[in-house]
């Protein structure tokens, strides 16, 4: 888990290339994975990825994030080196005073560090003092008015400000790391080509005993390993070194030999303050990193939804075969009749009703015949046949509008027509007893329409 | 061909709703509904799954076209009672290629095979005895079977209709396809679990998935309208100019873009929405997001959905509207680099209340000598209320639609009617809590999924309140 799975996983999520199925496929698929929901994402963003639109932002992100951090790195050495040339600089009269050497070898990593470890702390502010005053932050800002030293794409790029802050205090880490360094090779560096007499001066009143203390307590890490490697009490009194008047403590001149023995404490300053213990931090830096990664992974915008589809069954009720489309072609029916005709007609049937109810339909629109029958409804095939034998003439045939023309009516009209005893048949679509068995020209239509599936020149409609 | 789910096919007479019960129950509303009969022409199948998985089956059949001839046939092979449905399926092997019998056979196959029968009549038109043959049909097959009631029109005759079919159904029930809320879709299950002692489980299991569905499809509306807000809250577009004063035009043009894209996120919602509720088809009319009239002095939809100007003032929402911008220089974003802002701002779009303003264009200088304008995230107080007004109120309409129903919906002519809206959902706390967070919104970079989680919680439970008994 680094950074750059991060990144991937915010441009495939921009990018949202999947379905609710494939992603409810994918969590069913990964069943290992349910309820670690990092993992989840991760492997998420690793099977989609290679449909994202190279180059992909983590690798520009990332050989960006290298550039600039190897530069500094190096610019961090060089700075390193010649610092240590410098404050070790022997000009073969005045000793070299060990104080700027431990200052910097010493107290600059300590403080740095803790500065370092509060800032670890407040990771999660977007503002902090702490990172601001941090040289990795500005070094970004600086190059950034250089023109076009950045690809467009991550310049765009929004990272969450925990990420950022571990992602500075990282290399803040690295940058230092090879500062010391390069204090450590100048040291080396000038300890073997140049025969140098190590000094210690302050304007402070200390004692020899007390800075005896001192050192002793600052080689506590490696003084039972190798005590040779902390500086003996004569050796630090000879080495005291008094700016007054020209002229250098006998002392000194006497035992010039041993003074070079300070390189042997100053490297061991070194290589534990400045850096074993920046190492640690690397590493502590690292781990932020990774867990900074991992959490910052949850709090990317649209993984809520992504697991919610990845870990919530997919419910479906909807058909998974297509409707087979049904286009009316017909519309409209010629054969139909405004008015009634003078006369009665020769016989009065009734479509799927009751015999004294088609008496009570017939009356009450004032029409009257030598002949009722009902059809359909109830009536057996048979029963229907005999009307049929029956029929002749002009026929009206009453149907309630409201019930859909069926099959089973147009088989009806079909055989009633072969009969070549009837010469016209009327359709009347009528409405219920309470609508006066009036009814509305949307049903009528429906009647219309099925009839003119069938054209049959005896058959009319009454509107 | 024995399958092990429960399974129910929906048959009756042409034209009674069979099409319509069957598009709310499976919320599908691709299902053609028409007033012209025999619209259905093949049975179509609409199973309940669960991750492929299937549940229960419904089938949406034909009607019955000629219902006395096939009764006919199985009563000339009259047998006993224990052998009846032989006789039907036996029926139904000699007539397969024959089209007259076409609608018949895709409606008998199905309970042929095991499904439970749901015979569907319209209790607004009067019984008549037409339907004795299709029912006696159906009893022939010794299926277990329940009838359902629907109400096409407002003229109730349900009373003949239970007393007739009663002598065939041991359950006759009632279900409106058009006006069914949830709580009635669920009794339709509980009833249906009943034809058969081996079904109860499933039926009750899939009850119990309705459930979760139910809460799936507000859970994807919440994070879908959060993300809306907070999209449109915190864009920030941007416009390359080559000058280094910004012209009139390029101010009208980034503010033009900026309003489209607005518009662009709410119209990608709405069709999103509909389609999370099923709604796919569903023709659905609202005016595009208004801009002008955010001052809420004008009696526009904006005035329905957003705050008024007392309400504004009483959340202290006024004041810093005319702040201008305070650009942080060097801290800007969280982006690497996102260059160094150099001047100020150019312009705010809108009028100088503080109500009218949108947002400051500023003018922004990246690298050397490349500027472009700058314009977003959202400054305008009311406009989150307007956005979230609308939304919720479309995301109501929708949900609370029946997949039956095929007339379309527009909102803005009901809005008048509507003015109420806002109080159903809108109270004075839910104000200050909201606020909170559109103000995270505004400055973008605090802004993680955790907080818009919380957010979504918030409208989750807002449209659990506007959605029907759900
Ligand atoms: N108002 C209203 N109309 C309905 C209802 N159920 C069905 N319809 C209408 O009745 C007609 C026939 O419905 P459809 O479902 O196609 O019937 P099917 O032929 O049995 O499948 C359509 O125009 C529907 O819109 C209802 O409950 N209320
Ligand atoms: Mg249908």
């Amino acid at each position: 888990m680094n950074i750059n799975s991060y990144i991937d996983l915010y441009q495939v999520l921009e990018d949202n290339p999947t379905t609710i199925e494939d992603n409810r496929a994918f969590g069913l698929k990964h069943k290992s994975l349910r309820g670690k929901p990092q993992k989840q994402l991760l492997a998420w963003a690793d099977k989609y990825k290679s449909k994202l639109q190279k180059p992909l932002i983590s690798l520009s992100f990332s050989s960006y994030l290298y550039g600039i951090t190897i530069t500094l790195v190096i610019l961090a050495f060089i700075f390193g080196l010649f610092s240590g040339m410098g404050l070790l600089s022997y000009d073969g009269k005045e000793p070299v005073n060990i104080i700027y050497f431990i200052a910097m070898v010493v107290f600059l990593p300590i403080f740095t560090m803790t500065l370092t470890a509060l800032s670890m702390f407040r990771i999660n502010q977007t503002k902090s003092i702490l990172m601001h005053i941090s040289p990795a932050f500005w070094m970004e800002k600086i190059l950034g008015w250089l023109p076009s030293s950045i690809k467009d794409d991550i310049k765009e790029f929004k990272i969450n400000p925990l990420l950022t802050n571990w992602i500075i205090i990282k290399r803040s880490q690295l940058v230092a790391l090879s500062f010391s360094f390069g204090l450590f090779v100048a040291l080396l560096g000038v300890v073997v080509t140049q025969d140098i007499a190590f000094a210690w001066s302050t304007t402070i009143d200390i004692t020899p005993e007390t800075f005896h203390q001192f050192l002793y307590f600052i080689s506590a890490p490696w003084r039972y390993l190798f005590p040779s490697f902390v500086p003996s009490i004569e050796l630090i009194e000879h080495s005291q070194y008094f700016r007054l008047g020209d002229r250098l403590s006998p002392n000194i001149i006497s035992h010039a030999s041993s003074l070079g023995e300070w390189w042997r404490f100053l490297a061991f300053a070194t290589l534990f303050y400045a850096i074993v213990l920046r190492l640690l931090v690397l590493v502590v830096s690292h781990l932020g990193l990774r867990y900074a990664v991992s959490t910052s992974i949850l709090k990317l915008i649209g993984t809520n939804r992504l697991l919610r589809e990845i870990n919530q069954p997919i419910i479906n009720t909807n058909s998974t075969q297509q409707e087979a489309l049904f286009v009316p072609t017909h519309d409209g029916y010629e054969q139909t009749i405004e008015k009634f005709k003078e006369y009665d007609y020769d016989m009065i049937q009734g479509l799927g009703m009751r015999y004294d109810e088609l008496l009570v339909i017939s009356d009450s629109i004032g029409l009257s015949s030598p002949k009722h029958a009902i059809v359909g409804g109830s009536n057996s095939l048979d029963e229907d046949d005999k009307v049929i034998d029956d029929s002749s003439g002009d026929i009206l045939l009453f149907v309630k509008a409201w019930e859909p023309p069926m099959m089973d009516f147009v088989d009806y009209l079909a055989d009633l027509s072969i009969n070549d005893n009837v010469k016209k048949v009327i359709i009347m679509p009528i409405g219920t007893l309470e609508d006066d068995y009036k009814t509305t020209d949307t049903y009528i239509d429906i009647w219309a329409n099925k009839l003119s599936l069938s054209e049959d020149g005896k058959v009319w409609l009454k509107r | 061909m024995i399958l092990s789910h429960p399974r129910f096919a929906v048959v009756g007479h042409p034209n009674k709703g069979k099409s319509s019960i069957v598009s709310a129950l499976a919320m599908d509303d691709s299902v053609q509904v028409s007033n012209t009969p025999g619209t259905t022409t093949k049975r179509r199948s609409f199973p309940l799954s669960v991750d492929g998985k299937i549940l229960y089956e419904l089938y949406d059949t034909p009607g019955f076209q000629r219902a006395r001839r096939v009764l006919a046939w199985l009563q000339k092979h009259e047998v006993r009672a224990d052998k009846k449905h032989e006789v039907v399926r036996a029926f139904i092997a000699e007539h397969k290629s024959d089209v007259r019998f076409n609608d018949e056979i895709e409606l008998l196959e199905p309970i042929m095979d095991g499904a439970g029968i749901i015979y569907v009549v319209d209790g607004s038109k009067p019984y008549g005895a037409e339907y004795e043959a299709e029912m006696e049909i159906l009893r022939w097959t010794g299926q277990p079977s329940m009838a359902l009631i629907n109400h096409i029109d407002s003229s109730d005759y349900s009373q003949e209709w239970k007393m007739a079919l009663g002598q065939y159904f041991k359950m006759v029930r009632t279900f409106n396809p058009m006006r069914a809320t949830f709580v009635h879709h669920i009794g339709i299950l509980e009833s249906m679990s009943q034809l058969k002692e081996e079904w109860i489980d499933d039926v009750k299991e899939s009850i119990i998935l309705f459930e979760q569905y139910q809460t799936q499809m507000i859970e994807r509306s919440a994070s879908l309208l959060a993300r809306l807000l907070y999209d449109s809250i915190s864009m920030v577009d941007k416009l390359s100019i080559d000058k280094d004063e910004a012209s009139k035009e390029d101010k009208e043009k980034i503010e033009g873009k900026y309003k489209d894209k607005l518009r662009g996120f709410e119209i990608d919602t709405q069709k999103r929405m509909k389609s999370i509720w099923k709604h796919q088809h569903l023709a659905i009319e609202q005016d595009i997001l208004p801009f002008n009239g955010l001052d809420l002095f004008s009696k526009e939809s904006a005035s329905v959905f957003g705050l008024t100007r007392k309400e504004l003032m009483l959340m202290g929402m006024t004041s810093g509207a005319m702040t201008g911008a305070t650009i942080d220089l060097l801290f800007i974003g969280h982006t690497f680099f996102i260059g160094g802002a150099i001047g100020a701002v150019v312009g705010a779009t809108g009028g100088y209340f503080g109500f009218d303003e949108l947002s400051d264009i500023k003018i922004l200088g990246q690298n050397l000598g490349k500027k472009y304008l700058e314009i977003g995230p959202m400054k305008n107080k009311n406009f989150p209320y307007i956005l979230l007004g609308r939304a919720l109120y479309h995301t109501s309409q929708i949900a609370n639609r029946s997949h039956a129903s095929r007339d379309k919906i527009d909102i803005d002519r009901h809005l008048d009617l509507e003015s109420v809206f806002r109080d159903k959902w809108l109270t004075d706390d839910l104000k200050n809590s909201l606020e909170k967070y559109h103000k995270k919104f505004r400055t973008s970079d605090e802004v993680e999924a955790e907080i818009l989680k919380e957010y979504d919680l918030m409208i989750k439970d807002i449209l659990r309140g506007l959605i029907n008994d759900r």
